[in-house]
């Protein structure tokens, strides 16, 4: 079983303070980042979230002009313990799925962590996982 | 069809007119405009050391600046009893360009609109809207006498209130719409918001372009909007020079035909001023042949083309120019290349993932010319991984070398962050210090 998760991104550039200018957009609008991913690139970069409410980040980043845009991604309920993130890892290659990128959402109340996945096939990957009894999170 | 005998005559009978007219110019402006005898003493020249076409390069250039020294009318051969009409350009900045014509010059303006309209397409049985500003502005009285001259029905409807334009359009039956191409796109989009598809629903097929350049592009976009056997050919001319009338295009679509019983055309490198072999690119120098009040040797158009002999299809022998590719003033200098604004821009429009608006950033580091180019991003699915944008930009970067022959960094930016331009875009910024 797993379930898409609604993600956000948006091209920032590689320039002081980039991030916060879209931080703050957000923390104007009273949106709460769930999970956040961006890393090191020379010109631009593809700043990736989860928020609760990302029609509302995505409106109001186009409105500040930012260029954003809402996608699915799975999202992967993992045990706290060595081997649960191997393990599927190795479900998703041996399917021949190219992920094309990945990061964590931690801080969950008491909740598992949960990992959060982007394949080349998001429908395939999704009925895969759950044939694997991978556990999603809601 | 062809509207003159004089379209079609052989290279030693163009040039057996075109030096007896030079000689009877240069020695009539020598006479009578201070400025060019002060020009020709200074460059140790007199009109009878006019003795073969060879000899127009001993002369020195007219500049636009010249017109504005001698503003108004100082470059005037004529007295004003015998001038009929003064026309002046916008002059975006500083003083207008004020140009003047005798009844005889007007005779030859209108004649040499006529055949361009002719290699045009038009014919008397069309009916002609002008969507051109009248005014000071050559550009809509030019066409009008030329195409009233040949017959057609003329509506001179200038420009603005498009709605009124599509009204007009479509129950005149308009047939044939003069205008810049920026303006025949905006015709097209707004008539489709009306309802009103105009490959369909009007009956316009010929279109006579002027007043800017209408680089490939854009007349893929017209034949989108207007249909694929619209035959939609631009013409040439300055106000300085007559206005429109200099050059156009007849169907073959092959480069501009010059009326060169009445102008000569030069291609000179715009940095030395040296004149360039047939098919070369560089900056057009144009010396008006016939024109009584104002006839200018040697003028520095700042046009950037090239100039091609070949006699063409359409029959035609008359020299052709190359669509307009820049202009000298825009040329840069990078790493010993010339490059011209406008060669990046006919690039970035066929990159479909991107917004039409770009800069351009020129510094050097270390001694080596540097470009840096920013686009706008449009297509937001690139968003779904960073290769994606990486290819986008491999790509932006291999079209351009091959069109340049340069290596560039291309930079992609959010939508709508690049300046927007009302009037004249200045979208070069040189950095380096030379």
């Amino acid at each position: 079983m797993s379930i898409m998760l609604n993600q956000l991104s948006v091209l920032v550039e590689n320039k002081i303070g980039s991030l916060s200018k879209v931080t703050h957009i957000l923390s104007e609008n009273n949106i709460n980042i769930r999970a956040i991913a961006s890393f090191d690139s020379p010109e631009f970069t593809i700043m990736r979230m989860l928020v609760d409410d990302e029609q509302k980040a995505k409106d109001m980043l186009l409105k500040a002009g930012f260029m954003a845009r809402l996608s699915e991604v799975l999202a992967v309920e993992i045990k706290d313990e060595p081997g649960s993130l191997d393990n599927i890892l190795d479900i998703i290659a041996s399917e021949n799925l190219c992920l094309d990128y990945i990061y964590s959402f931690v801080y969950r109340d008491g909740k598992p962590p949960l990992m959060i996945i982007h394949v080349d096939d998001m429908d395939k990957a999704k009925k895969l996982l759950a044939s694997h009894n991978i556990k999603v999170a809601d | 069809m062809i509207w003159a005998k004089e379209e079609t005559l052989s290279r030693n009978e163009i040039e057996k007119i075109q030096l007896e007219r030079l000689k009877a110019t240069v020695k009539r402006v020598y006479e009578k405009v201070p400025l060019y005898r002060e020009k020709m003493d200074k460059a140790n020249i007199k009109p009878s050391d006019i003795k073969s076409l060879d000899d127009l390069k001993k002369l020195p250039f007219t500049y636009k600046q010249d017109l504005r020294d001698t503003y108004p009318f100082g470059m005037f051969t004529v007295p004003q009893k015998e001038l009929v009409r003064v026309h002046a350009s916008s002059g975006t900045t500083g003083k207008p360009t004020v140009v003047g014509y005798t009844k005889n010059d007007l005779k030859t303006w209108t004649e040499l609109v006529s055949r361009l309209a002719v290699a045009g397409g038009a014919s008397d049985e069309d009916i002609a809207q002008i969507c051109f500003g009248y005014g000071m502005f050559t550009g809509a009285l030019g066409l009008h006498y030329g195409l009233e001259n040949i017959g057609a029905t003329v509506l001179p409807t200038s420009t603005g209130n498009t709605q009124k334009q599509i009204l007009y359009m479509k129950d005149f039956g308009t047939t044939l719409l003069v205008a810049t191409p920026s303006y025949a796109l905006h015709i097209a989009e707004v008539a489709l918001s009306m309802g009103i598809d105009p490959k369909t629903d009007l009956n316009v097929k010929i279109g006579l372009f002027g007043s800017e350049g209408m680089t490939e592009s854009m007349r893929e976009e017209v034949y989108k909007l207007w249909g694929k056997d619209f035959l939609c050919t631009q013409n040439y001319g300055m106000s300085e020079l007559i206005g429109p009338g200099v050059s156009g295009e007849c169907p073959e679509l092959c480069g501009m035909h010059i009326n060169e019983d009445h102008f000569i055309a030069e291609v000179i490198d715009p940095q030395t001023g040296e004149v360039l072999p047939a098919g070369e690119k560089g900056e057009l120098v144009v010396t008006c042949l016939t024109k009584e009040a104002l006839p200018l040797i040697r003028y520095r158009t700042k046009d950037i083309t090239r100039l091609m002999y070949e006699p063409c299809k359409c029959g035609r022998t008359t020299a052709r120019m190359e669509n307009i590719s820049g202009r000298a003033d825009d040329m840069l200098k990078i790493r010993g290349v010339n490059v011209f604004p406008s060669q990046i821009e006919e690039v970035l429009l066929q990159i479909e993932e991107i917004g039409p608006h770009y800069e351009i950033i020129v510094d050097r580091k270390n001694h080596l010319d540097t470009m840096e180019i920013k686009v706008e991003l449009i297509d937001d699915s690139l968003l779904e991984s960073y290769s994606a944008l990486e290819n986008l930009e491999k790509k932006i970067r291999g079209n351009l070398k091959t069109v340049l022959g340069l290596a560039s960094t291309i930079k992609l930016v959010a939508p709508k962050t690049l300046p927007r331009f009302e009037g004249k875009a200045k979208r070069v910024t040189d950095l380096r210090k030379l």
